[in-house]
């Protein structure tokens, strides 16, 4: 279901947070912004409602991996009827956390490409999230002798960045289909 | 604890979370159940909503779970989150 009704996707997630600072007493000041202005200046995320986080209880979103971060995203994301496959549409932000991540992994794609490069094999990353492993396919998209796909499921699902035209009988770990 | 970090508080925050992501808001009902160090929330939906509030693989479960985290850290006592599923909920009203 597209976002069809910014201003009222807005409200619910105001809505939302709402219950947080106040019965939840988390700190907490947001700015959602919806529309062509919440569209990421880097094309990483392809976010339509931008939700940026601040306040003393910041830190507390960004902590393990930004855990409780994509915890409110996911929430975000159901209050509001997103289907699974446009969660991305939605994204929660505090202290700048998605630019350092994707900073981080365009480093790490950086590194792995290196690695294949010089190896001929396959390179797999660490499982993350749906949003992050985006991001990685999107870094792999400037290497044109690479190329990239998901495997495993749910929770371990992970990159996977091989040699174009590498033989996919060979990967060992049996890619879950392709993405992108 | 003093008075204002009675359960009221996070039954109030899980109702209201549980009421957006259903669609039978009206149906929604949060218990508070005190345990010697912790208040375990348990949460009834109407049988249809119950997928809405569990997701795929558990994930709103899951996020709703870690917000109850966050939120018990600020408050200074463990609140754990149940999600009563029908037979359960049939099993209660015998």
């Amino acid at each position: 279901m597209p976002i069809d009704d910014y201003s009222a996707a807005a409200q619910s997630i105001a809505a939302f947070l709402k219950t947080l600072t106040a019965p939840g007493r988390l700190r907490l000041k947001y700015r959602i912004t919806a529309g062509s202005g919440a569209a990421d200046p880097d094309g990483l995320e392809a976010r339509e409602i931008y939700v940026e986080l601040a306040g003393p209880d910041a830190p507390l979103l960004t902590q393990r991996g930004g855990e409780l971060l994509r915890a409110l995203e996911h929430v975000a994301a159901k209050i509001i009827r997103l289907d699974q496959e446009e969660h991305d549409k939605v994204s929660f932000d505090a202290n700048n956390f998605k630019a350092l991540r994707a900073r981080e992994l365009k480093l790490a794609a950086d590194t792995a490409a290196e690695k294949v490069r010089r190896t001929g094999q396959p390179y797999s990353f660490a499982p993350m999230s749906s949003r992050e492993r985006r991001m990685l396919h999107l870094a792999f998209r400037g290497y044109d002798d690479l190329e990239t796909a998901s495997s495993g499921e749910g929770l371990r699902r992970f990159v996977v960045a091989y040699p174009k035209g590498y033989d996919h009988e060979k990967l060992s770990t049996g890619l879950a289909g392709h993405r992108r | 604890m003093s008075s204002q970090d009675k359960p009221d508080n996070m039954q109030e925050l899980v109702t209201e979370i549980a009421r957006a992501l259903v669609d039978e808001p009206g149906a929604v009902i949060v218990e508070a159940v005190e345990r010697d160090e912790s208040t375990v929330l348990r949460l009834r939906v109407a049988p249809a909503d119950v997928g809405k509030v569990i997701g795929k693989q558990g994930r709103t479960a899951r996020s709703m779970r870690t917000i109850l985290g966050a939120v018990s850290m600020k408050h200074h006592h463990r609140y754990t989150l149940d999600i009563l599923e029908e037979n359960q909920q049939a099993a209660k009203a015998e």
